[in-house]
């Protein structure tokens, strides 16, 4: 029961600290893909008077990456004018240049207006429309949805590293005497740390593979059945066999530092 | 005679304390059989782990098998331990460990084989009169088992140099009369130099020994 206690003790704070470290992984992954589709779904709309290419737009803001312009036939033949048949000619003459811009990636509103503002400082450009109602409505989700998401994870890394610190104690109440006792028959630090650095691989290896199971397990039966968005069109992006490497590595390299610390704090009587 | 110890001017203090062992000068020689006596608190359990390196000389000599005890890196200090036996009051054994291993840790931290360490245990405690409790565990014997599987490992590398701290302050004296016979035989035959920290000396001691003693305001002197 004790060594049980002893394993789980450990276990229990880094499979959340590794559940923190894959939900922040696989969150700036799957919502990557989110954030392409938003972009990709969003364009400015704007007016100059004359006729513009993409360097021009793209010295004015390095945000900028697709220009496409829109076919003026195509505008007046949304327009329902009376006189339009007969006057088609003069007023595509008349008319100034309309043009869909494409960014980089998605912005917030600060950098939007940003946009906006070195675009107009162009004499030629004569309204920019940027549709922030709708901008701001994806975006501010989209971002309230992220810093839900950041905060929970940052808590419960917190909580994990509070529990690994008491668990830290734990050991050197464990541990001390026996590597004092090695100490003064000339055992070396590696070997007076060798049972404690195997049982915290081991510990840490066992997190890890936890941890990814859980991990596996949303990303087959919870984010299937329950359609979200976000989620579900990225849902390959949840969890990957790499993953289980990295969180291996991090809870390792976690467990290390933690067992070094408590093996240097042991000091002679 | 090769000079096991050899101290000059030793003072020993603890930081920040004031002086314990005050400009001490000794030589302790290869077979020597030593008894260090002194009241309570007068500095002999200090001395002794300046002889195993727990406390660095505050001034003055001290030379352990040849090694400047002042001086010495961690990686010799390691080495030199390797080679010495100790012997504590509180028997300082490694209680999830059982008896077997425990006796054997001198040889697994020098990188032994199992067989010899097994070899080696069943020798020893046949020799410290435990055979048949290999497998129990140190709280699982009386205070002079233990005190004996402490002596049994501090054999159990053949060291040129046995320090004991107060081996029988804990013991009945019956117990107490078998470690002193383990202490005399490992010095007589094996010609090993055992220092040993005491109160007081066994009234029946069957080979030659030294006795030096320490007075209140740390100096050391040999009796006889």
């Amino acid at each position: 029961m004790r060594f049980i206690k002893s394993h789980i003790s450990l276990i229990f704070p880094m499979v959340a600290i590794l559940m923190g470290l894959e939900f922040f992984i696989a969150f700036d992954r799957t919502t990557k893909g989110y954030e392409e589709s938003l972009k990709d779904s969003y364009a400015m709309l704007v007016v100059a008077k004359d006729e513009m290419s993409i360097d021009d737009f793209r010295a004015w803001d390095k945000h900028i990456y697709k220009v496409a312009e829109i076919e003026k036939s195509k505008i007046i033949d949304k327009v329902d004018l009376p006189f339009k048949s007969s006057n088609t000619l003069n007023i595509d003459k008349d008319m100034p240049n309309f043009y869909s811009i494409k960014l980089n990636k998605y912005l917030n509103n600060r950098e939007l207006e940003e946009v906006k503002r070195n675009i107009l400082k162009s004499d030629r450009v004569t309204r920019v429309e940027t549709f922030d109602t709708l901008h701001n409505s994806n975006y501010g989700l989209f971002s309230s949805i992220k810093l839900a998401f950041q905060t929970f994870i940052l808590f419960m890394t917190i909580i994990g590293f509070f529990l690994i610190i008491k668990q830290m104690e734990v050991w050197n109440f464990m541990h001390s005497e026996r590597m004092k006792v090695m100490d003064i028959f000339g055992a070396s630090l590696f070997l007076r740390s060798k049972a404690l650095i195997i049982m915290a691989i081991i510990d840490a290896i066992i997190s890890a593979i936890i941890a990814s199971i859980v991990f596996y397990t949303i990303q087959n039966s919870w984010v299937k059945g329950n359609h979200i968005a976000i989620l579900e069109d990225n849902i390959s992006g949840l969890f990957s066999i790499d993953d289980l490497i990295t969180l291996t590595f991090a809870s390792i390299v976690i467990v290390l530092i933690a067992v070094f610390l408590v093996v240097i704090n042991v000091k002679e009587e | 005679m090769a000079n096991i110890i050899v101290a000059q001017n030793l003072t020993l203090s603890y930081e920040r304390d004031e002086e314990i062992i005050q400009n001490a000068s000794f030589v302790i020689e290869k077979g020597d059989f030593v008894f260090i006596t002194g009241p309570s608190g007068s500095g002999k359990s200090t001395l002794l782990k300046s002889f195993y390196g727990n406390i660095k000389p505050q001034s003055g000599t001290l030379l352990m098998g040849g090694l400047n005890m002042s001086t010495i890196k961690k990686p010799k200090l390691q080495e030199l331990r390797k080679h010495l036996g100790i012997i504590f009051q509180d028997y300082k054994l490694i209680n999830e460990w059982n008896v077997e291993r425990n006796v054997v840790l001198p040889l697994w931290i020098a990188g032994y084989s199992s067989e010899v360490q097994k070899t080696q245990a069943k020798r020893l405690l046949h020799h410290v009169k435990l055979s048949g409790k290999e497998h129990k565990y140190p709280l699982e014997l009386s205070g002079g088992e233990q005190q004996r599987v402490g002596v049994a490992r501090a054999l159990s590398k053949n060291p040129f140099l046995i320090l004991a701290d107060e081996p029988t302050g804990n013991l009945d004296e019956y117990s107490s009369n078998v470690i002193w016979d383990l202490l005399e035989n490992a010095c007589q035959q094996l010609e090993t130099t055992v220092v040993v920290v005491t109160h007081k000396i066994p009234s029946v001691f069957n080979i030659p020994y030294r006795h030096f003693t320490i007075d209140e305001l740390g100096g050391i002197y040999e009796v006889h």
